[in-house]
């Protein structure tokens, strides 16, 4: 196991924002943290990464404890956090400089050119980030994090906010990543996201995990059918059903009173499902 | 051997970082100004205002003047550059994380960041000094002064990290500023010497480490007394260091 994360717990004054969360990613897997605003995904992230202290839990990367081999776990990982943290008044190439002398690559001058061409910022190398649009801010931290070379790979938000071509663009060098065996784990509010990119996922909310497994496992377990309806104020209404015969049965016994639709669940409605704590 | 390499490496990596924010900072106007300006001033005010007819412990003011300015001047440019690149990381531009995450032990960011603030102070010194030897034709530095003034350097660096840690916002380092180093630069002998304060004062004033930079600054040999003030500093510098290190290894957000 690349990542192995265990009972994780972290609270902020009163509000115990991780509960008790453990994971486990195995080399080449892409998995995905998904939830709600709020639900613990940036906080699980962090603690992961050694920014934020766990109040109770142990995370080893590639074996190495977190706390007590610091330097060797951190040297395993890199991460692409939901903010923006880089340095702002520095060009594209000074932060890359930067980065790869932090991390200890010794990379050639070329290397990092080759990286700004693959991402698409040959015009923008030598412009202080804090005048770039947030997509390409995006690109850098993702090119940034590629000099690295890590075995874990984690991606807070990696497409929150970009353009539909720019997210897809994102999409492949994630793929293009895995196929290097670098592990990710990632996190997002895109369901479509977490379903074609994912080999695994985990639905959180309100700091634990609810549910964990592959999509389709996650689809199959709520139910693979949903029922919409309409309520008497016009909001669609959205119930997941194991089959047909279950829909059936509730149609006959309250039948809608508006007109309904049957379809094929995805993994929206079961995300949805645990969110209205249904 | 490795971790010593590895220490180095880091060392290397924080100082690269903290150079290029620096490269790009000298670029304005403003910022030199805020710096360098007003011990320039000072000097040239006070120099040729009291000149060579005022005289402290036997020195003529011109000197007396240039060595106490030398050593507000490199406090103000190590502490500063240090405190304000931290906590401007942490607070503002979240760039610090990128420093907390990487294989890079607490003790060689430490490290590169007291360097890179040794660095710019040394620099501000040698303008005071050029100034000073440009203006009254004094040259101000003994062996004893450089010693004084890489103390200085240390000790304020290693203090700059710590607060860069510790203030919650940007405002604090105001208040720090007004309330501390402000008037530590005033009454530590920079202008006059500590002599001249009455008991209560100049006892409070032992306390502050910028007087001791300035007894060595001036100490004509390396006697007990003087001993003692160096003794001070490094033990300074040590807790500060210390104190840096261990904020480090502890940081969460
Ligand atoms: N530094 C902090 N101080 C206090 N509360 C915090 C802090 N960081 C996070 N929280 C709280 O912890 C909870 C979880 O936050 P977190 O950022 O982990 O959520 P998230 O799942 O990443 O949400 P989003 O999808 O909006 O990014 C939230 O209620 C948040 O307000
Ligand atoms: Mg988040």
């Amino acid at each position: 196991m690349i990542l192995r994360a265990q009972g994780l717990r972290k609270a902020y004054g009163r509000l115990q924002a991780v509960d008790d969360v453990s994971l486990e990613i195995a080399a080449g897997e892409i998995f995905g943290l998904l939830g709600p605003n709020g639900a613990g995904k940036t906080t699980v992230i962090k603690m992961i990464c050694t920014l934020t202290r766990a109040d109770a839990g142990t995370v080893r990367i590639n074996g190495h404890d977190i706390r007590s081999h610091a330097l060797q776990a951190r040297g395993a990982l890199a991460v692409v956090p939901q903010e923006n943290n880089l340095d702002g008044e520095l060009s594209v190439v000074d932060n890359l400089r930067i980065y790869a002398a932090l991390r200890r690559v010794s990379v050639a001058p070329n290397r990092i050119r080759q990286v700004i061409g693959e991402f698409g910022l040959e015009d923008k190398a030598r412009v202080p980030v804090q005048k770039l649009s947030g997509g390409q801010k995006r690109r850098v931290m993702i090119a940034r994090v590629m000099l690295a070379e890590p075995e874990l790979i984690l991606l807070d938000e990696p497409t929150l906010g970009l353009d539909p071509s720019i997210r897809r663009e994102i999409w492949n060098i994630i793929m293009q990543i895995r196929q290097r065996g670098t592990a990710i784990l990632l996190t997002t509010h895109y369901t479509d996201e977490a379903e074609s990119l994912c080999d695994r996922v985990a639905i959180m909310s309100r700091g634990r995990i609810r549910h964990c497994g592959t999509p389709q496992e996650l689809v199959a377990a709520a139910g693979s059918f949903v029922l919409e309806t309409a309520a008497a104020d016009g909001c669609r209404v959205f119930r997941l059903f194991g089959d047909r015969d279950a829909i059936a049965r509730e149609i006959g016994m309250e039948p809608p009173s508006g007109q309904y639709t049957v379809r094929a669940a995805r993994l929206e409605d079961v995300v949805a499902a645990v969110e209205t704590g249904s | 051997m490795n971790r010593f390499v590895d220490l180095i490496l880091g060392i290397r990596a924080v100082l690269l970082r903290e150079m290029l924010l620096l490269k790009v900072k000298v670029g304005r106007f403003g910022y030199v100004f805020y710096s360098l300006m007003s011990p320039l001033i000072y000097l040239a005010a006070f120099g040729f205002g009291f000149g060579s007819r005022v005289r402290f412990d036997g020195v003529a003011y011109e000197l007396f003047l240039i060595q106490g300015l030398i050593c507000m001047t490199s406090m103000n440019n190590a502490y500063n550059l240090v405190m304000t690149s931290v906590s401007f990381g942490r607070l503002s531009s979240k760039s610090f994380q990128s420093l907390i995450t990487a294989p890079v032990s607490p003790v060689a960011i430490m490290a590169g960041l007291v360097l890179s603030g040794m660095l710019r102070g040394f620099i501000a010194a040698l303008v005071i000094v050029g100034a000073g030897t440009l203006l009254f034709g004094v040259f101000a530095l003994s062996w004893l002064s450089v010693l004084a003034l890489l103390l200085n350097l240390m000790f304020f660096a290693s203090l700059g990290v710590v607060v860069g840690l510790m203030i919650r916002d940007m405002e604090s380092s105001a208040l720090i500023m007004n309330f501390f180093i402000m008037p530590m630069s005033f009454f530590s002998g920079t202008f006059f010497p500590i002599d001249s304060l009455p008991g209560v004062l100049r006892g409070i004033v032992t306390l502050f480490p910028l007087a001791h930079t300035n007894i060595i600054m001036r100490a004509p040999a390396l006697d007990k007394p003087v001993l003692v003030s160096v003794l001070v500093l490094l033990l300074a510098t040590l807790m500060a260091g210390g104190a840096g290190v261990r904020a480090m290894s502890r940081y969460s957000e």
